[in-house]
């Protein structure tokens, strides 16, 4: 068919198919430098303060909490007999899986190429490294103990303690300090042509001391670069592994049990899926109002970028929602009366409101970003992205709390309320990770902007503009 | 429109090569029919193990046809007509289960009335019974075939037209395909293999055959495009960069199987409850258990160590090396999977295993190489061709 006598339908196909640039047209390199530097250069503005206000008091409840959990016992708590992991655990999942989204943009959409990836890996990977610290607090706080929570590590001591290296809980400490170290460098890594960009800016001495510092004499010579690159891409290598092994591994806590609803195969790959969900909701909570506050970073985290997460959220939480028929099939399929009992609890037990929470939140409302009208309008994407927030939460408190309040044994049998320090805590840890998104807001650059500019179409001339 | 010679594969290339796949294969349904005579529970074992073998690679090039048009790749538009020619084979493989009908109480004791009385079983009668059971392989099999049609269909007939609303409406058939090509998919590895034991049970068991069958589909990519290129076609058009990517996808589904297989095998050990361990209990004990070793050196080591550099990766001969030995353990994988059930004390090889592959691969090597030359040999006017040609990465 000859170019000038296209219907209007196959005009329409051929305009669907043409991709989305990712950075608004008309943005320069000039402008991505001046832009993303504003945002820590230019004057705290009110907004910031009222916000850290409210997250600063909430770190403090933490504080407080922990204070007086330490000083009491864990008993403040509600855990009992027969729950012994109640909000817990269940927090410490829900924060460790909202980690991976951050390593899985910023590492394995490297390795795979995606370019879309620049202008969010950023961010996503202060999101995942805030993620841990907080998940990190419960399991700590969780040995009763805190000052003896070293033993976890094996190192020889005085006490004659060897670590017992087939406990799940062991494991958890080895996946999840590995995962921090090397979320730390890798992001830092990333971080230092930024800095070094932030340096040159500076006006004021302090600044430049302070940024020259953390760019550690970065000057962008090609040495430099092909170091950084060769650096850069090995740590992507050894951060794609700790996507799959530290949810697997915290999947182990439950799966290496022979408790029902716990013990099941497919716990690795769900909960890797789980925590790629959650991560996503989680980036995309806190990039739409980044986006609304800073209008112009629009032009970069554009509604392309947006689409393609929501697809990811889409399929993640499919996959999520594939595991959760198949443990329902399994059950009943392996003829286990406990099994059975267990499942039969979970959805019609006195916990069946927060297991059909999870169902609506995790599997029937992301099946809106079927369509593209979901995907593309930022308010109906924040809305589905908070739903996926509580369900997975409440997910990880499903799985928690219904196979340990009804035991084996039928006068072991009992329920979960949490205290008031419970709640506060978990408030708490939201005032943590608020409050270091802030300060990381505040004075580092939240988008990568040399990565930026590399995917802008006039850094690609030979391509004829094109990416 | 008229092809040029480069798109259109010249059947000169394969001799009688077409001629021989009808002749071997003919002689070896043969030689099968005598043993199933002869033996017919070993027949239905081997024939089985062939089956699924097979089926799994047919099942992982659909399932890369979806992915290409869901997330609308690039890079893989030109070797995409053979992975569509590769899922076609369905209906080709929906005639070769015919034989499984006809021997299916010797392979699915379940199906023996002598077993109906077993508590277990009465358990789980609403979903193992006969009609359900045929029903849902039936339904398997539509889908299956109706997606991998509808596919390529659209995508020869932009080959003519050049109409990019085949390239919309390809999307929307792969959109509409992933959940049930995923239900079908586990709940098919639940009642061909699976249910060999019907007190076992394992909930990732989907989701392993799958991994499997993504992997082999991928080497035979790789051995098909290369015998092409080695015929003088794809001239300029696939290079040592698409190799490159086929090289990176081999290494990480290599991981993903071992992931799969090692999240099943270690929580079935570390948990250590008689109706899991079973499974792994007959298939690691005896002759079988060197097998199992061999399935972990051969299926993950050995090409995970062979494709982490990435010097081999794009190098097509290095390559094809690493993928016709991954379909060997491939090949293994499956076979342990099925024949440990007919021989619960240990390894017993069979001629007929033998006869089942090449009676079953001749079938197919016979209908791909009819497809092969039905169509261009890629789509010529996809719309993202010339990127893909151009692909750096």
């Amino acid at each position: 068919m000859a170019e000038g006598t296209l219907s209007p339908v196959e005009e329409r196909a051929r305009a669907s198919v043409e991709r989305a640039p990712l950075v608004a047209p008309g943005r320069t390199r000039g402008w991505i430098s001046d832009y993303v530097s504003s945002i820590v250069e230019a004057k705290t503005p009110r907004w910031w303060w009222v916000a850290i206000s409210i997250t600063g008091t909430l770190l403090l409840v933490l504080i407080a909490c922990t204070t007086y959990l330490v000083a009491t016992g864990v008993g403040v708590w509600g855990n009992n007999h027969p729950v012994g992991w109640a909000w817990d655990i269940t927090n410490f999942v829900f924060w460790i899986g909202i980690g991976h989204a951050g390593t899985l943009i910023s590492a394995i959409l490297f390795l795979t190429r995606q370019k879309w990836r620049t202008s969010i890996n950023r961010a996503a990977e202060a999101m995942t490294l805030f993620a841990v610290i907080c998940a990190a607090i419960y399991p700590t706080m969780h040995v009763g103990r805190v000052w003896m929570s070293w033993f976890l590590i094996p190192v020889p001591n005085a006490n004659g303690i060897w670590q017992n290296f087939r406990s799940p809980l062991m494991w958890d400490a080895f996946a999840v300090l590995t995962y921090f170290l090397v979320s730390v460098l890798f992001w830092y890594t990333g971080l230092i042509p930024d800095l070094a960009t932030l340096r040159d800016r500076a006006t004021t001495k302090v600044r430049k001391f302070f940024y020259g510092i953390l760019a550690l004499g970065w000057r962008g010579g090609n040495r430099q670069w092909r170091h950084y690159e060769m650096a850069y891409l090995l740590l992507a290598g050894l951060s794609t592994p700790l996507v799959l092994s530290v949810h697997s591994v915290v999947s182990f806590d439950f799966a290496a049990s022979v408790i029902p609803g716990w013990h099941t195969t497919i716990f690795p790959p769900y909960f890797v899926a789980g925590a790629i969900f959650g991560g996503f909701a989680m980036v995309l909570t806190i990039l739409i109002p980044a986006r609304a506050v800073y209008r112009p970073l629009g032009d970069l985290i554009t509604v392309s970028h947006i689409d393609k997460m929501c697809k990811v959220l889409l399929f993640t939480g499919s996959i999520v929602g594939y595991a959760y028929l198949m443990e329902m099939f399994m059950a009943w399929y392996s003829g286990n009366p406990f099994e059975r009992a267990t499942f039969w609890y979970r959805a019609t037990g006195p916990y069946w409101w927060a297991y059909a929470l999870m169902i609506l939140c995790n599997v029937a409302v992301p099946q809106l970003l079927w369509f593209r009208f979901f995907r593309t309008h930022v308010i109906w994407v924040f809305v589905i992205a908070m739903f996926a927030n509580v369900g997975m939460w409440f997910e990880r408190f499903v799985i928690v709390a219904t196979s340990l309040t009804r035991d084996f044994l039928p006068s072991s049998w009992g329920m979960f309320h949490p205290t008031w320090v419970d709640i506060a805590m978990f408030a708490g840890t939201f005032g943590l990770f608020g409050t270091l998104f802030l300060l990381f807001i505040r004075f580092l650059p939240m988008i990568c902007m040399f990565e930026v500019k590399a995917v802008l179409p006039s850094a690609n001339p030979d391509s004829g503009g094109k990416l | 429109m008229s092809l040029r010679p480069d798109q259109k594969f010249d059947y000169r290339h394969v001799g009688y090569g077409f001629l021989a796949a009808c002749a071997l294969s003919a002689l070896a349904f043969f030689g099968l029919l005598i043993g199933a005579i002869l033996d017919v529970r070993q027949f239905a074992f081997s024939y089985l193990f062939a089956f699924v073998f097979f089926f799994t690679i047919s099942l992982g090039a659909l399932f890369w046809v979806i992915v290409h048009h869901a997330v609308d790749a690039e890079w893989s538009v030109v070797m995409r007509r053979q992975l569509e020619n590769s899922a076609c084979l369905f209906s080709a493989l929906a005639v070769l289960f015919i034989p499984l009908v006809f021997v299916a109480p010797d392979l699915w004791a379940w199906m023996d009335p002598a077993n109906a009385g077993n508590p277990v079983l009465q358990e789980k009668a609403a979903y193992l019974n006969r009609p359900f059971f045929w029903g849902r392989t039936l339904v398997y099999f539509a889908v299956f075939i109706g997606s991998a049609y509808l596919l390529r269909a659209y995508s020869v007939a932009q080959d003519a037209s050049g109409s990019v609303r085949c390239t919309i409406y390809n999307r929307r058939v792969a959109f509409a395909s992933i959940v049930p090509l995923a239900l079908c998919v586990t709940f098919a590895a639940v009642d061909w293999l699976m249910s060999l034991d019907w007190h076992w049970f394992s909930t990732i068991w989907g989701v392993y055959l799958f991994a499997g069958a993504a992997l082999s589909s991928l080497c035979v990519l790789v051995l098909v495009v290369t015998a092409l290129r080695s015929v003088g076609y794809f001239k300029g058009l696939i290079t040592e960069e698409h190799y490159h990517i086929l090289g990176k996808l081999l290494l990480a589904f290599t991981i993903f199987w071992a992931y799969i297989g090692f999240s099943q095998y270690m929580l079935i050990w570390y948990a250590n409850i008689p109706e899991e361990t079973s499974y792994f209990i007959l298939r690691n004990t005896g002759s079988w258990n060197v097998l199992s070793i061999l399935l972990v050196v051969g299926h993950f080591v050995v090409p995970f160590l062979l494709l982490l550099p990435s010097l081999g990766k794009r190098r097509p001969g290095f390559l094809c090396g690493v993928a016709g030995w991954i379909l060997a353990m491939h090949l293994l994988d499956v076979y342990l999977m099925v024949l440990p059930e007919l021989h619960r004390t240990g390894f017993r090889p069979s001629i007929l295993d033998l006869l089942a592959v090449l009676a079953i691969g001749s079938t197919l090597v016979a209908v791909f190489l009819k497809a092969l030359g039905d169509s261009a040999l890629y789509p010529i006017r996809d719309p993202r061709l010339q990127q893909s040609i151009d692909l750096q990465n």
